[in-house]
């Protein structure tokens, strides 16, 4: 898995690719956590590159989410892919995210 | 001919009268054996107690067994706590054995009449009759039967059939007897009834009766055994502790007869001032010396007999999984720390719920045995809780707690139905190798939720987590029906496997539903110590995060 960051006015953008399973999990949460602690915008997650999303990367972004809630800010998805907006939608998780 | 077909009616009439006995006792006094059974952990002693009513009231040791090796397996009991139960249920049986022993031929005849006039009456209509009117019907028809195997041999030569029954059953052939007898039977009293009964038809002596009994009180412990089935760990270590009560007996006894023998006593002599002159009540006498023997010592050493049954059936990891870690029986008394130790014990159920799914993320690690062994262990853990909340109702409640325990008892049984839909959800996928997409995503979406579920249960945990739950569990019949209608559409191409993909949607759609039910009822109600915040009543919508 890759992240890169970039800054596009206030908000931040994270430009994910790889796998989002239980070993990557961790350190995306991580990364989302410091993105939501350092910036004032909203988040915007980019999905393009991914092509896999398990339980623990949906429970990572949940975790980043819930983080923002208080500050009133958003955190956004991009670009999923057709079968990772499959896991979205049967998850439930696309009602909790503005995805475009 | 006459003869063998009485003997064999009179066995018929026995073994019906056991069975109906056995059943509607059962049936009658089942709840209360249970609820008496549970009683039994205050100490050894009193176990001991309740196993001898619970015996006496059953007739069957072997059931009394099975019932503590189930509530060891549920989690009620320790091992430790069932062992005098288990002992004391030996002692209990003997009860049967004396009133087999008195002759009861008049007594019979009268309940006979009465229970005929009962059911001419109809009171057999009402449940709680017809329960005890099988119990005397089965007990006429055992008596009987008994009288039918007495007086079979009154056309014989008696001196001369109880001389060759006397060369032909050895005290080895009696003592084999007993044991196959005792094994068909499942019992230990049947074939000693019988013995009681052969005894007084004269054919067969006090001296090779014996050994019948002792062979049969050991084949009984077999018989426990074999019906043990697929029980492990700690409840067939029960199994065992009764055989350990039958050995111990027989040793003891089988010591004593020795004794009196090296002592230069006549054994048949001394069995006959044993039982007042009377062999049947000698027998008797011999039976209950064995369970009381037996039994003593097993609860005396019990820390040896615990040791030896657990080194021959070792704690399984099921045994680990299925106890309960905050409830015990003691707690009922104290209604509110009873329903804190609920809350705790139902939010550990819940915190386990995602172990019962597959890992389809890390295949490996996944281990369907293990999953299996959850299952049943949560089910285990969630049928206790239930049982302890009735014990809880049954406690004189104040409303406000009253009110608690029952939403406490939905929170379980919704715990318990999803804990079930899971498995049965993980049984279908495991019928995939490799999982195909959808399954994958049904499976790791349905983890997903309960991740969040485990979130939300404890007590410090923010309302808005069950808000996030109630959004993620919002209607996606939808979606679902889509998915279905794609799937029937394909099923040109393999029925099976479309088969289980529409199963597992439906799974996964009960679940979701349970979930957001479980995501209700875990919200403090009004008249609770937690008002509901303002917070609490709005879902969270999706510009909220």
């Amino acid at each position: 898995m890759q992240i890169e960051t970039e800054e596009n006015g206030a908000d931040t953008v994270l430009k994910v690719s790889g796998r989002l399973d239980t070993l990557n999990a961790k350190p995306f949460e991580g990364k989302l956590l410091e993105a939501v602690k350092q910036s004032n915008g909203c988040i915007i997650v980019d999905l393009t590159g991914v092509d896999y999303v398990s339980s623990s990367g949906l429970r990572a972004l949940l975790v980043a989410g819930k983080a923002m809630t208080p500050h009133k800010r958003k955190l956004r998805l991009k670009s999923l892919q057709p079968q990772i907006q499959e896991v979205f939608d049967i998850s439930g998780f696309s009602a909790l995210f503005e995805i475009a | 001919m006459l003869i063998l077909a009485q003997l064999f009616a009179g066995l018929g009439l026995l073994f019906v009268g056991l069975k109906l006995m056995g059943s509607h006792l059962q049936h009658a006094m089942g709840r209360r054996v249970r609820r008496l059974l549970r009683a039994a952990t205050v100490s050894r002693a009193a176990g001991f107690l309740c196993g001898t009513v619970a015996g006496a009231i059953t007739q069957s040791s072997n059931a009394v067994t099975l019932i503590c090796a189930n509530l060891v397996r549920g989690g009620v009991f320790s091992p430790r706590d069932a062992i005098p139960v288990v002992a004391g249920a030996n002692v209990g049986t003997s009860a049967l054995v004396f009133i087999a022993s008195v002759n009861m031929k008049v007594a019979v005849l009268y309940l006979v009449a009465l229970v005929g006039m009962g059911f001419h009456l109809r009171m057999h209509a009402r449940p709680a009759w017809r329960e005890w009117m099988g119990v005397a019907l089965g007990l006429a028809l055992l008596f009987l039967g008994l009288d039918f195997i007495k007086s079979a041999p009154a056309g014989l030569n008696l001196a001369e059939t109880a001389r060759v029954i006397g060369d032909v059953l050895t005290p080895t052939r009696g003592f084999f007897l007993g044991m196959v007898l005792a094994v068909i039977t499942q019992s230990a009293s049947t074939p000693t009834i019988l013995a009681v009964a052969v005894v007084q038809t004269q054919v067969l002596g006090l001296g090779d009766a014996i050994f019948v009994v002792l062979g049969a009180n050991l084949g009984s412990g077999l018989a426990t055994l074999l019906s043990a089935g697929d029980l492990k760990g700690s409840a067939r270590q029960l199994c065992i502790s009764a055989i350990l009560v039958k050995v111990s007996g027989c040793v003891m006894v089988g010591a004593a007869a020795l004794a009196a023998i090296l002592l230069g006593h006549n054994l048949d002599e001394l069995l006959r001032y044993l039982g007042g002159g009377d062999p049947a009540f000698a027998i008797s006498v011999v039976f209950f010396a064995l369970q009381l023997s037996g039994g003593a010592l097993v609860v005396i050493m019990i820390g040896v007999s615990e040791a030896i049954s657990a080194r021959f059936s070792p704690p399984t990891r099921e045994d680990h999984l299925s106890r309960p870690r905050f409830i015990h029986d003691q707690a009922v008394k104290d209604p509110s720390t009873a329903l804190d130790l609920v809350a705790r014990e139902t939010a550990r159920l819940v915190t386990r719920l995602p172990r019962l799914l597959p890992d389809l993320d890390q295949r490996a690690a996944d281990d369907p045995k293990a999953r299996d062994a959850a299952w049943r262990g949560a089910d285990a853990i969630a049928a206790a809780t239930d049982r302890f909340l009735v014990d809880l109702i049954d406690q004189h409640l104040t409303r406000a707690d009253l009110h608690i325990t029952l939403r406490a008892q939905t929170q379980v049984e919704l715990v318990r139905a999803l804990q079930e839909t899971l498995h049965e959800f993980g049984t279908v996928v495991d019928a995939f190798n490799p999982p195909p997409p959808l399954i994958f995503n049904l499976s790791e979406s349905l983890r997903a939720l309960l991740l969040v579920l485990t979130d939300a249960v404890p007590a410090d945990a923010s309302p808005a987590d069950l808000d996030v739950l109630d959004a993620l569990t919002a209607d996606r019949s939808g979606l679902l029906d889509r998915i279905r209608r794609e799937l029937a559409a394909s099923c040109a191409t393999g029925g099976d496997e479309v088969r289980n993909l529409m199963r597992a949607t439906s799974l996964f759609e009960r679940a979701i539903w349970l979930v957001r039910r479980l995501s209700l009822a875990l919200r403090p109600g009004p008249n609770e110590d937690n008002p509901p915040s303002a917070e609490s009543d709005r879902l969270l919508s999706p510009a909220d995060m």
